[in-house]
Order: structure tokens, then C-alpha cells, then sequence
């Protein structure tokens, strides 16, 4: 009968219901973490050769360690991997001495080398890693330039074979050939038309240099390779890459605790760079076996640090486990760790005055004058400065190429009323890159606020009152409350200039190769010190530097940065650092708003927090009070 | 009941089918799309890219690759956004979440929905007939990101009884299923009002009545059956009114779901994610359609699946 | 007229009675009925008032005397909640000076036509400088909320109606030519519906928005040819919608397709195109008007949520789901803004609530089953 069929349906349909909300429930619900903090953003990666953001620092310092590593209170350096280092009488050769009891965190505990550490600084060189940290190399070592760039004719060389496991990617390699570059023969250099984009005159270079010839003597033998011989002559030999061998490069394990760094000039915060992220190691296994992506998966990531991964749910959390194999586990409190990707920062802050977090970074200026006076409230000036890039290369109806114009666009700019009055935690109006608080070093200043005298230069650039610009759009990354600031200093441009200034938010990772490809008139960024010299700011806008990004170029700052680069006596690189930023304040491809100050709300029962000027809390070092928690528990609820 | 569902799933390829299909023009023909030449990428992304979509062939074996790809494998390809995810891992990380907050509303939704639109039909024009509708009316009316941004300031920090954002626990599960599920708990409460009132209005109720049967086990075993068509109906465009009400209501609580995906997809033209996402949302919405179709024909005889 | 009926006097008188008796019931048009019923039914009267009103008000907005959406009091007067201090807008003294009198509108108010200018100076002439106080607060860069309603009511709005007209053509002419035509094309044509009404709209709009919102390459092409953000709202929301419409006319037309009017038309050689258009489509209109008022609101709403989730108008647009976004975005624990979150929710509360009943209400007054009750 099919009655039957149909007085069952609606059991049925409440049976099915039922089920769904089981799962449901369940579904929602994690063991809870020891210690949970907001991270911002969803991080890009966590391979600590493609990312640049600290977000990102967070978890790789967390997961990974490198030669040293900072001081939470002090930020100076500490054992780490390397337990001690010697270095040389002219300061230009480190050895590092690595400890025996670093191991990674794979099945069998492989130790940690100072192969691996060679391994991952080449990986970082690398050509095809397209790393955008790998500045802090090629500045200071021995060849790390040429090894990125490409070999010269003469020079000792490695071709790589077009015979890799994965064509697309570089670990593994194909089969390697030593030898010496006799030629490389090259078609005439395309010329670009007028009209030609910025990414046409790449694909036209990058195919040039698909068709260069080398010829390389391999043992005794003249061979002649091509990246691309289909396009040339299908007679030459196929290859992947010709780079300068390795054996040349300043970066070399003598054996396998003893790790050797060759600088091209002495640089005395080399040492600090270690401990900065882009220079940690990865397992050569590891990468080979699974290649990109899989290697950072969690089923396949191997650490060397005092966390494995133990989950990642994109846009949601990454669960940090304590890694047993760590050389210092019995020092590390925390056991797991859940690290949020909130990107709004009242909800962090929510979620923090609810209990569900311990830590957020960055509340909203709204309320931090309220959150000032409480006790978990910890605020630190930062050598960190917010700064408007401005992208030189746009002409014409957005005459952003004119330095009068840029000026101007400074001088219109209430920075006190912004700091005052929309971020409020004490930050202040910058008038230099390079944020006040390094010792010995005296910023070069650029105009104050005076909107008669921007107004005098917008005229004299030839566009009084604003006329004939089109409209300037901002851009800014939509984590963080860079909108309500962009809007504000856009009004001050609008009233004051009579400028037309509209808005755009990107999340990170598109703001930033948005900012990376010029796609953009004004970006709003954020630079932090990676160590406390002037040159982690000012080395950023060498005219073919990657975090330039403005498309700003003046031979004369590069040669005084150069200059710095090789000067051993202390005071007289700070004055020519001095110098050359006189020259960016003058230029201003960059207008500096101000200086942050960093503000975290940490909870009162963890412990082992500090609030330092560049912002760093390793996990390692944190603990908390489970008695002094249950209190606070406790008296919250009560409330 | 075979020759309709085997109907329902051919059509519902044609149309993934033509959802694929137009998704692989707009994203290769338009000028400046993710796949031109023209477009700048990050090396990683490009490198990915070119492994799966084999950029360097012409278009028609593109397409057919792609195609033949995308089926065999039931593989989307890679993210452009995250670098280390591709869209399968997107899709399975918050298909989940966005599934049990959407069975939840949905239920939610009917056991409201029904209970207070058979109540007010029994008690038609009195007093609790005029409120429940009143808030019905209302209900429909308020747009479900104001309806959470007022819950939240009311249930989170003026009486903090409840957790303001966040995934992981039951407590952080009331807020967003309410407020998903509120403007269709009172559009289910009018139709079945209407529906109810419509039956009770029928020969075989007084029937029923007549023969002495108690009140509730003639609404419930008689009366319900008959009111409820209406609100099967509404059934399918409730599903896919409230997947597209998850795309706010994940925002505001911060629910790692699939309606985040695609929002973050969208604005940051991560195409294969959002193209990826069109899928499957075509999918569940079909299959959902299909179910309530049967529903619809196991309720009442007298429909005929055509 | 007597003098011309045959038949005896008292015939005649019978049929005079006859007459006025006939002459006494008058005949009225759809219209006419329909209106006399909406007039009964008291919520959709109040609901058409408020419409118009808010109409009214939307396009007048220029001459009332409101403060500026757009300018910043950073400094003095941010958050503030509400309030009734008096505020000056800063126009009256210089009307005088022109240059400072465009550069003050101009500070004030940026992206206004020439109809608005003439609006503002109307507005100035009429109340001066005096301003409405803050009736509904401030937001986080001081800004008055209540002028950012109003004027963010007109971009609401304007999307509203006339990505219904986009739809309401489409479907009309989509659905009446299926219904009219039959046979194999009406066949394929609906089947065309269904597969397309089977796919989430919704998300395919986001995709295509966001396709056509690219920054670099076809975001400026489009401007070229004055295709800016709200255009391309106005045809793609409108691309949504025309589907149920375009099923409902159709069984409207097939059901008046056999009517003898058409016949009629057809006998005297009346074109296909000419039927479908001079004869179908105003038969149509009583329902076409029901779903018009029953549409607007659904495409509001789809506004201030793609608005909410930020693919709306760019800044300093102003529309109520920006407004509605921006509130949420400002709650905390610690200091609670609720007039943010209250007062542009309400206004489309409202807004779309009075468009419900309206179209509820015409429903009821156009069902030709309930004439002349």
C-alpha cells in the first residue's frame, strides 16, 4: 500500500533531520587549545622563503628556528641552533658553531646540519624561489648576487639539466654539470614601443633570455646549452639553468656542525639577521619528497622549531603542537597552541574581552583610549613606520612623477590630528623613514604641515587648486583599520589640495603583489625594522630593490647606500646613512605618516610577555598560570 | 520515480556543464582575466597554474583538458590566493561548517515556522493569530546582517549571555542559526497559516470532526499533511535563500565556512575558488530542488513528477 | 428619447424606468475598482504615503536642511550618539563670493549634478545655514549619520527601481513573446528559464561584479564609456530578476492568448508584434504591477548586501548597506555604538517592509476574482 511509503515519510524526514543536527553539533566542536591568540590575517604560507608578512613571522617562528634567536625582553641574540660564532679579524668571515642536539621533528629525529642551513640559504637565492626577502642576502654575502642574477662569462658555472622530476619546480634539481662559462650568446635586447605594458616588457625579456646560448667547457669539452632550443636550434643541449656554481657563493658547511657565512664588506647586524625568518632552515628531504605545496601540508611539514602543525583550516586556525623533538622542549610550557585568522580587529578584540583568546593584537583606535588604562593593555612605541608609497611611475593626469607634487601631497597631511584623534594610542606624526629610537643614528625630516605652502607647490607643479589631476586612489589592506586613516588623509588632500581622491581594499596577499606589480597610485604600508639598523629601512629603496616597489630610482641614494654597506667605521656609515635619507625625504617617493606604537592585550595570567619595539613573542617563551587563570576565570564570570 | 531522477541529474550536468563552460570563456577571453598574458602573477601561482591548466596550448585543447580534467579527477585546481591550497582543499575545509549551519537553520526554520503558523491558523483572529503574524510580517522584512548586528548588540555585550564570533564550540552556534534562520521561520509561518487555513476549510476535516475526533489529532494527522505542501514547495528556494544568507551571516560571526570562501574569493578575483564554489553551490541546489520534488509527490498522491 | 420607443405609454414608461435604472449602475474600469479597494485596506494606504514621502524626499535631498554625508569632524565630534546640538553648515555668508561658495560645495559634497547645485542654492536661500542636529549620531570620522541616509537612500533606491525596469523589460518581452508564440519556441525558450533559474544567481553575480571590477584593465575601459559601479549594478541585478517575471507573464499570456479580443485583433490583420505589444502587454500590466512592487524590494536588499559585503558603490558613495556594514564593523564590548547599527537597518527596515505591504495589498485590490466586492 503506498500509504505505508508516505506515513513513514514524515518519521523518516525527522530521522534524517535528527541525524543532520547530530552531525551538526558535533561538527562545531575542537578540544580546546592551552593558549589561543588572534594572528590577523590568514597567512600566505608557511614556507619561510615565500612570505614576507608578520603574520606569517609568527607561525614560522614558532615552527622554525634558525642560527639564533631573539631575547624576548632584550631582542638580543641567543643560542639557538648555532651556539656560538667566531668571527674573523677584517669582521667579513662568520663560523657558526652548531649545537648536536638539534634535530628535526620526522619519523627517525635527523639531526639538524649546517648542511641544511646552506641547502635553505641557496634554496633562497634561488632564481625560480622568487623570494622577496632574499635582499638580505645578496646585499652582504659573497656572490649571493650573482648566484640570484646570473654567472658572467669566465666564471666557474653549475648547468642544470632539463631533466627534473617536476619541470615547474627546483627541488629537486636535475642533474648538475660543473663547469666554466666560455660565452653566452645573445639576440639583440628587444626594444620596447611606447605603449607597452610593464608585464609585456617582461614576458619579452624573459623570453630573450629563454633563448640565450651558453657555452660551457665541461671537462675539457665545449658544449653549448639553451633554455628554450626549440626556439633557436633544436641541436642545442636542453637545459633548466646555468648559475654560478654553488662552490662560489659565501654560504658553505665545512662540515657538518660548522657553518661558514663569507660577507662582502663587514656588517655589523649580521648577526641579528640570523634570527630574522627568511634565513631559517628547512629539511632538504622534505621539500625534494613533496615538493611545493606538499611539503608544507600537515600530514608531510617537517620543523625544526619548538611547534609541529598539527592542523591548518584555511581562513580559520592552525593548531601548533609542541614538537618533542626540540633541543629545548623541556623549556617549552605551552603544549598546543591555536593561532586565529580574524582579520577584523573588533572581533579579535571581542573575542579577547569574552575569554575565547588570550592574546589579540592591534584593537581598534576606536577604544583604545578606554583600553589605555586597564592592566592587560601593552602598548610600546615600535620601530615600525606607516608610510604612503607613492608610485612614481604614473605621469601625465596623475602627476605623481613630480617631485613638487609629492611635496605637496606631504605637506597637506594633518598627521598630529591622526594621531590624536583617529589612532589614539600614542603613535606620532613621522617626519622620517627610519622611526626615531636608534642609537647614533639621526633621521632626516621632511616638511612639516603647512597647507599654504602645499597649496604654493601644487600651483608652481603647474595644477593649482588640483585642476587637471585626475583622481589618486588609495589603496590599503583591508586587515587592520587603514581604511577610516586612508579616508581621513584622502579628505585632508580633498580640502586642502582640491584633490579627487577615491579608495580601494585588498585583502594581504593581493594588496601586496598588487603593491609588488605597481598596480596602484598610492599604497598605505607598514615596514618594521627586521634589526635595529638604519639600513633594514633604507636599503629598501635601492632603484632595483624588490621591496622598493614605487618605481623610484636615483643612482645617487644607491651609491651612498653601497657606500654604507662598506664603511667599517660606525659613525661615519651613520652619517652617510643620514645622508642618503636626506635624500628620500627630499624625493619623497614615500610620504612617512607615523611611527607606531604597537599595542597588544595580552591576558594578565600569561606570562613571559614583553612588549619590545619590534613586536616579537616567541611561543617558546610564553607560560601560563593555570591557578591564576582559573581566578581570573572565575571572577570574569562572576562579573 | 528512476525516469525522473535520471531526468533531474541530466539536466543538472547541461547546466554544470554550461556554468563550466561559461566560467572558461570569461576567464580566458576577457581581456585582463587571471589568465591572460597580460596579468601579472606571483611566480609560485603562475607555476601552478600552468601545471594545471596547460596555458601554453591553444584554446580548444584547453578547454577539453580542462574538461576532462576537471570530471576525471574531480579535481578544481589551485588557488590563486593561498599558495598552499587548491580549491578541493578550500571546498572540503568549509563544507562542513556551512553545511551544519545551513541544516541547522533550515531546521530550525520549520520547527518554528510550522508550530506558529498552525497555532495561528487555529487561533485565527485572535489575539496570538495578529502577533505571530506581526512578527511574521516583520521578519520578512528585516534584512538578516541588521537583524545579527542588533542580536549581537544586544545578546553579546548588553546582556552577555553569548559568544560574538568564532567556530568551535555549541554556544557560538545560537546566534548565527537564529539570525539565519529568522526571515524564514516567518515566511514558513504565513504559508503554512495559509496552507492551514486552506485545509481546515475542507470537507474531509469537518469529516473528521464530525466523527469526533480530538483537535490535535486531526491537525496533526489530517489537517498537517495537507498544510505543509506549501511549504514543501517554498522549500527549494528556501535552501538556496538561505545559502545566499549564509554568505553575510559568516562574515559578521566569523564562520570558516564555504559563504566566506567565496566572499574573500570574490574580492580578491580568486577565480578558480569562486568558479569552484558556482559549482558546487549549482550542485546542492539541485539536489536539493530534486529532494523537495520527491517530497512534494511522496506528500500528495495527486502530483505527478513530470 | 421617449418619443422614439414604440409601443403604447405604458411601454414607453417601463422602458424609460428601464433606462434610468440602467443608467443608474455604472460600469467602472479595473482601475477604478482596484483603487477603491486598496483605499480600504489601510496598511497598503500608509505604506504608499511613506513611499512617496520617502521618494520625495530622496530626490529632494539637496534642498533639505541637512548637514554634509560627506565632511569629517575628526577632531570634535566623533561617535557622538545622538543628539540635538545645532550645527552650521557654513554656505550663507558666501554666496556673495562665488570661488568660495563652489569650493565649500565642493568640500561638502562631492559627485553632484547640476539639478542638486541648483537645489543647494534653493536650500541655502530657503533655510540658510541652519542645519537639523544630529538627530541620529555620528560615525567613527564624524560625519552626520542621518544626511548619510538620506543621501545614501537615493543610490539605494535608484538601484531599486531601475534594476526592476531592467528586469520588468527583459521579462516582459522575454515571456510574452513565449507565451504568445507557443509550440516549439515557447518550449525551448522556458526550458532556457529553468536552467537558468536553476543556478545561484546570486553567485554568479558576485563573480561577474568582481570580474568586471578589475582595477587594472577593465574597470577603466568600461569608464571610458560611463559604465561606472552603479550601471553595472543596474543591468546585472536587473539580469537576476526578469526570470520570474518572465514565467509569470507567460502564463498570463497564455491565458489571455484565446481570449476573443485577440481573435478579434488577429481577424482584422493585426501583425504578431503588434498583438504581443498593443493588445497582450497592457492586459498584463495588473500583474506585472503586483511583481514590480514585489521585486523592488528583493533587489534593494540584494544591494545592501553586496554593499555589506563590500562590492557596492566605492567611498565617498554612500548606500545603505555600506552604512549597515560600517555599523557592524564598529561594535565592541567596550563602548557600544548602537545608533551605527540601529538607524540605516531601520531605514531599510521600513523602507522594504511599506514595499511588502504595498505589494500585498495591490495583489489583493488587482485579483480580478474579488471585482466590484
Amino acid at each position: 500500500m503506498p500509504a505505508t511509503g508516505r506515513s513513514l515519510f514524515p518519521y523518516f524526514a525527522i530521522a534524517l533531520l535528527a541525524a543532520g543536527l547530530a552531525w551538526a553539533t558535533s561538527f562545531s566542536t575542537l578540544p580546546p587549545a592551552d593558549f589561543t591568540f588572534v594572528n590577523g590575517t590568514e597567512v600566505e604560507s608557511v614556507d619561510p622563503a615565500r612570505v614576507t608578512g608578520s603574520p606569517e613571522g609568527r607561525i614560522i617562528t614558532a615552527l622554525f628556528e634558525g642560527l639564533y634567536r631573539p631575547d624576548p625582553k632584550t631582542l638580543q641574540p641567543l643560542e639557538a641552533v648555532a651556539l656560538r660564532h667566531e668571527v674573523s679579524d677584517d669582521n667579513k668571515v662568520y663560523t657558526f658553531h652548531l649545537r648536536k642536539d638539534a634535530k628535526w621533528s620526522d619519523r627517525d629525529g635527523t639531526p639538524v646540519t649546517a648542511h641544511d642551513f646552506a641547502w635553505s640559504w641557496l634554496r633562497l637565492l634561488h632564481p625560480e624561489t622568487g623570494s622577496q626577502y632574499a635582499f638580505l642576502l645578496t646585499e652582504c654575502v659573497v656572490n649571493a648576487k650573482k648566484y640570484q642574477s646570473g654567472p658572467d662569462v669566465g666564471d666557474p658555472v653549475e648547468v642544470e639539466l632539463a631533466d627534473r622530476k617536476n619541470p615547474l619546480e627546483p627541488h629537486p634539481h636535475g642533474t648538475l654539470l660543473a663547469g666554466k662559462l666560455i660565452s653566452i650568446v645573445k639576440a639583440p635586447k628587444p626594444t620596447f614601443g611606447p605603449t607597452d605594458s610593464d608585464v609585456g616588457k617582461e614576458r619579452l625579456l624573459d623570453e630573450w633570455t629563454d633563448k640565450w646560448v651558453y657555452t660551457v667547457e665541461i671537462e675539457g669539452k665545449g658544449r653549448q646549452f639553451c633554455k628554450k632550443p626549440e626556439l633557436v636550434n633544436p641541436k642545442l643541449e636542453k637545459c633548466a639553468q646555468v648559475l654560478l656554481d654553488r662552490q662560489q657563493v659565501g654560504i658553505k658547511a665545512l662540515n657538518d656542525w660548522q657553518f661558514q657565512v663569507r660577507l662582502i664588506s663587514p656588517t655589523p647586524y649580521f648577526v641579528y639577521l640570523t634570527q630574522f625568518y627568511p634565513l631559517f632552515p628547512v629539511q632538504r628531504a622534505c621539500v625534494e619528497r613533496y615538493g611545493y605545496p606538499g611539503w608544507v601540508k600537515e600530514e608531510h611539514i617537517v620543523t625544526n622549531g619548538a611547534y609541529q602543525m598539527e592542523f591548518r583550516k584555511a581562513r580559520n586556525r592552525i593548531r601548533l603542537r609542541k614538537n618533542p623533538r626540540y633541543w629545548d622542549a623541556a623549556n617549552v610550557k605551552i603544549e598546543v597552541a591555536d593561532a586565529l585568522a580574524v582579520e577584523s580587529s573588533a572581533t579579535g578584540l571581542n573575542m579577547y574581552l569574552e575569554g575565547q583568546v588570550d592574546w589579540t593584537p592591534a584593537p581598534p583606535p576606536a577604544v583604545i583610549t578606554k583600553l589605555r588604562e586597564r592592566d592587560d593593555y601593552y602598548g610600546e612605541a615600535s620601530l615600525t613606520i606607516a608610510f604612503y608609497r607613492v608610485n612614481v611611475t604614473r605621469s601625465k593626469n596623475k602627476p605623481l612623477d613630480n617631485v613638487l607634487v609629492r611635496r605637496a601631497l606631504n605637506m597637506a597631511i594633518d598627521k598630529q590630528a591622526l594621531c590624536d584623534n583617529l589612532l589614539r594610542a600614542g603613535q606620532k606624526p613621522a617626519r622620517s623613514f627610519v622611526p626615531p629610537g636608534l642609537d647614533g643614528y639621526e633621521p632626516a625630516l621632511c616638511r612639516e604641515y603647512d597647507v599654504k605652502k602645499a597649496q604654493q607647490l601644487l600651483s608652481e607643479a603647474g595644477y593649482p587648486g588640483g585642476r587637471g589631476i585626475d583622481s589618486v586612489e588609495i589603496l590599503y589592506n583591508s586587515s587592520g583599520d587603514h581604511g577610516t586613516s586612508a579616508e581621513f588623509i584622502g579628505d585632508c588632500w580633498r580640502k586642502n589640495l582640491g584633490l579627487k581622491v577615491s579608495y580601494r581594499s585588498l585583502e594581504w596577499g593581493t594588496y601586496l603583489s598588487t603593491v609588488d606589480k605597481l598596480g596602484y597610485d598610492i599604497s598605505r604600508s607598514g615596514w618594521t625594522g627586521d634589526y635595529p639598523d638604519p639600513n633594514t629601512f633604507l636599503n629598501l629603496f635601492v632603484s632595483h630593490g624588490e621591496q622598493n616597489q614605487t618605481g623610484w630610482k636615483n643612482p645617487q641614494y644607491d651609491k651612498l647606500i653601497e657606500a654604507a654597506g662598506r664603511e667599517t667605521d660606525p659613525q661615519r656609515r651613520m652619517r652617510i646613512f643620514h645622508d642618503a635619507e636626506v635624500i628620500l625625504m627630499d624625493e619623497l617617493p614615500i610620504i612617512p605618516i607615523y611611527s607606531y606604537v604597537i599595542v597588544n592585550m595580552v591576558k594578565p595570567y600569561v606570562h613571559g610577555f614583553y612588549a619590545n619595539a619590534q613586536d616579537v613573542h616567541p611561543l617558546r617563551d610564553l607560560w601560563i598560570d593555570q591557578t591564576e587563570r582559573e581566578k581570573y576565570l572565575e571572577r570574569s564570570k562572576r562579573r | 520515480m528512476i525516469s525522473f531522477l535520471v531526468r533531474r541529474t541530466a539536466w543538472m550536468v547541461v547546466t554544470l556543464w554550461i556554468v563550466f563552460t561559461a566560467s572558461f570563456l570569461l576567464m580566458r577571453a576577457v581581456p585582463g582575466g587571471p589568465f591572460s598574458q597580460e596579468r601579472k602573477v606571483d611566480r609560485d601561482v603562475r607555476r601552478n597554474l600552468e601545471k594545471r591548466y596547460k596555458l601554453d596550448q591553444p584554446l580548444y585543447r584547453q578547454y577539453w583538458t580542462n574538461l576532462v580534467d576537471t570530471v576525471r579527477y574531480r579535481d578544481l585546481g589551485p588557488s590563486m590566493k593561498l599558495k598552499d591550497y587548491t580549491v578541493n582543499e578550500i571546498i572540503a575545509q568549509g563544507f562542513p561548517v556551512s553545511a551544519s549551519l545551513g541544516i541547522l537553520a533550515l531546521s530550525l526554520a520549520l520547527a518554528v515556522g510550522l508550530t506558529s503558523g498552525t497555532v495561528a491558523a487555529l487561533r485565527r483572529q485572535r489575539l496570538l493569530d495578529v502577533t505571530v503574524m506581526g512578527i511574521a510580517t516583520v521578519g520578512i522584512a528585516v534584512p538578516n546582517f541588521w537583524l545579527a548586528g542588533v542580536s549581537i548588540v544586544l545578546f553579546v555585550f548588553v546582556w552577555p549571555l553569548l559568544p560574538a564570533a568564532g567556530w568551535g564550540s555549541p554556544a557560538q552556534l545560537v546566534l548565527p542559526v537564529v539570525c539565519l534562520a529568522a526571515p524564514y521561520a516567518a515566511y514558513i509561518a504565513r504559508l503554512t497559516r495559509t496552507g492551514m487555513l486552506d485545509v481546515l476549510s475542507q470537507d474531509y476535516i469537518r469529516t473528521a470532526q464530525a466523527k469526533g475526533l480530538a483537535p490535535h489529532r486531526i491537525v496533526i494527522h489530517h489537517a498537517l499533511r495537507g498544510a505543509v505542501l506549501p511549504v514543501v514547495s517554498f522549500l527549494g528556494p528556501a535552501v538556496a535563500a538561505i545559502l545566499t544568507g549564509s554568505l553575510v551571516i559568516e562574515q559578521i560571526f566569523f564562520l570558516p565556512g564555504l559563504g566566506r570562501a567565496f566572499i574573500s574569493a570574490a574580492l580578491q578575483r580568486d577565480y578558480p575558488v569562486a568558479m569552484g564554489l558556482v559549482l558546487i553551490y549549482t550542485i546542492i541546489l539541485y539536489v536539493m530542488n530534486m529532494v523537495v520534488d520527491i517530497s512534494y509527490r511522496v506528500l500528495d498522491p495527486r502530483v505527478k513528477l513530470s | 428619447m421617449s418619443k422614439l420607443l414604440p409601443g403604447s405609454p405604458a411601454d414607453s414608461q417601463r422602458y424609460a424606468a428601464l433606462l434610468a435604472e440602467a443608467q443608474g449602475i455604472r460600469g467602472i474600469s479595473l482601475w477604478l475598482d482596484a483603487w477603491r479597494r486598496l483605499r480600504r485596506n489601510w496598511a497598503a494606504m500608509a505604506s504608499l504615503g511613506f513611499l512617496i514621502l520617502l521618494a520625495l524626499a530622496s530626490f529632494f535631498v539637496p534642498l533639505l536642511p541637512l548637514q554634509s554625508p560627506e565632511e569629517q569632524h575628526l577632531v570634535t565630534r566623533q561617535f557622538e550618539p545622538p543628539n540635538t546640538r545645532p550645527h552650521k553648515l557654513g554656505l550663507a555668508a558666501l554666496v556673495s563670493d562665488n570661488k568660495a561658495y563652489q569650493s565649500r560645495v565642493e568640500a561638502a559634497w562631492s559627485n553632484i549634478t547640476l539639478l542638486d547645485r541648483g537645489m543647494i542654492r534653493a536650500r541655502v536661500a530657503l533655510f540658510g545655514d541652519w542645519c537639523i542636529p544630529s538627530l541620529c549620531g555620528t560615525d567613527e570620522l564624524g560625519r552626520d549619520l542621518l544626511a548619510r541616509i538620506l543621501w545614501g537612500s537615493r543610490v539605494s533606491i535608484m538601484v531599486g527601481v531601475v534594476a526592476t525596469l531592467v528586469s520588468l523589460l527583459i521579462g516582459v518581452s522575454y515571456g510574452a513573446t513565449a507565451g504568445y508564440l507557443g509550440g516549439w519556441v515557447d518550449d525551448a525558450m522556458m526550458r532556457l528559464v529553468d536552467i537558468l533559474y536553476s543556478i545561484p544567481f546570486i553567485f554568479v553575480v558576485i563573480y561577474l561584479i568582481t570580474i568586471l571590477d578589475e582595477p587594472t584593465t577593465i574597470k577603466p575601459w568600461l569608464l571610458k564609456y560611463g559604465i561606472n559601479k552603479i550601471v553595472i549594478f543596474y543591468i546585472v541585478i536587473g539580469a537576476i530578476y526578469w526570470l520570474t517575471m518572465a514565467r509569470v507573464v507567460r502564463g498570463q499570456v497564455i491565458s489571455l492568448k484565446n481570449d476573443q479580443f485577440v481573435e478579434a485583433a488577429r481577424a482584422i490583420g493585426a501583425s504578431q508584434g503588434r498583438i504581443i505589444f498593443r493588445h497582450l502587454v497592457p492586459n498584463l500590466m495588473s500583474v506585472v504591477i503586483v511583481y514590480l512592487t514585489l521585486t523592488i524590494p528583493s533587489v534593494m536588499l540584494f544591494e545592501a548586501f553586496l554593499s555589506f559585503l563590500g562590492l557596492g558603490v566605492d567611498p565617498p558613495g554612500v548606500s545603505w548597506g555600506i552604512l549597515a556594514s560600517n555599523g557592524i564593523q564598529a561594535i565592541n564590548p567596550v563602548r557600544i555604538f548602537w545608533w551605527l547599527v540601529l538607524f540605516p537597518g531601520l531605514a531599510l527596515a521600513m523602507t522594504l517592509f511599506a514595499l511588502n505591504f504595498l505589494g500585498d495589498g495591490l495583489r489583493d485590490a488587482l485579483d480580478p476574482r474579488l471585482k466590484n466586492k
